[in-house]
């Protein structure tokens, strides 16, 4: 979304990640892969299988202003093994690109 | 305005359960509700596994749909528009529909590997070795009077009706 601030886009990511954390007490490390534009978070869990085809796979979300969610997010669960194995989205950039949201 | 993959996506799986909806009233065989059931919700999932700004499709995977249920089962901006307040309330009601979600996308032909109960192809079942044909099967699990999967029709038709 225009005119997202890179302090916003990273406060919706933190918010998101402590959101996510508490819904499911499964998801335990949160990267975030800086955007100008959007919330990009890959969350790893036990939880989940790993991916048949080695990427990761993020579902996207549309803005929520109502939410304190003004730009959109994509946001990706993998297991914690995947982690620095999976491929990225295009445009992600490569996993030392990311940021670890630590709890 | 151009239509994006998305969008194509969340008309698609809309479609779908329309027809699914409309089976379930005809009293046709419920492999065929279940045919649609399976793909309205893989269609859901890939809808969701798109950009808005994707050029390509999405992944070929019929394994979206249990993913997207843990996904959203902690997304505030899901869980509010569906009315829940409560954090682990709304997590707890979707962890309580994965096993059945786990069944529907192994519905799917590819998954299920002409071993299993599936709404499309005849399987040959693995203990009794008979042949199983799926307009002649009742896929119990899946009744819509069951009340798991009454609660998971009712997931899915929000989803389809409140997001896009």
């Amino acid at each position: 979304m225009a005119g997202q601030s890179p302090n916003g886009i990273r406060r919706q990511a933190e918010l998101l990640a402590k959101e996510n954390r508490e819904a499911d007490p499964g998801i335990d490390k949160v990267f975030w892969f800086p955007d100008t534009n959007e919330v990009r978070l890959v969350e790893t869990s036990l939880e989940v299988p790993r991916a048949d085809d080695g990427l990761v796979h993020p579902f996207y979300f549309a803005p929520a202003p109502q939410d304190q969610l003004p730009a959109p997010s994509a946001i990706a669960l993998i297991r914690p093994e995947e982690v620095r194995q999976a491929r990225l989205p295009e445009g992600w950039g490569d996993w030392p690109d990311a940021v670890e949201l630590v709890k | 305005m151009i239509m994006t993959w998305r969008e194509a996506f969340w008309r698609q799986a809309r479609s779908d359960h329309r027809v699914l909806m409309h089976l379930g009233a005809s009293g046709f065989e419920a492999c065929h509700r279940l045919h649609f059931y399976q793909m309205a919700t893989e269609k859901l999932a890939k809808a969701w596994l798109t950009s808005p700004a994707a050029v390509e499709p999405p992944p070929h995977v019929h394994k979206g749909f249990v993913r997207m249920l843990q996904i959203i089962k902690s997304q505030p901006g899901v869980r509010r528009r569906l009315g829940y307040s409560n954090a682990a309330v709304f997590a707890r009601s979707i962890n309580a529909l994965l096993d059945l979600a786990t069944n529907v996308e192994r519905l799917a032909p590819a998954l299920a590997a002409g071993s299993r109960p599936n709404p499309e192809y005849p399987w040959r079942d693995a203990q009794s070795g008979e042949l199983c044909v799926p307009a002649e099967f009742h896929f119990p699990a899946f009744d819509p009077r069951n009340p798991q999967m009454a609660k998971l029709d009712k997931l899915v038709l929000a989803l389809l009706t409140n997001f896009a």
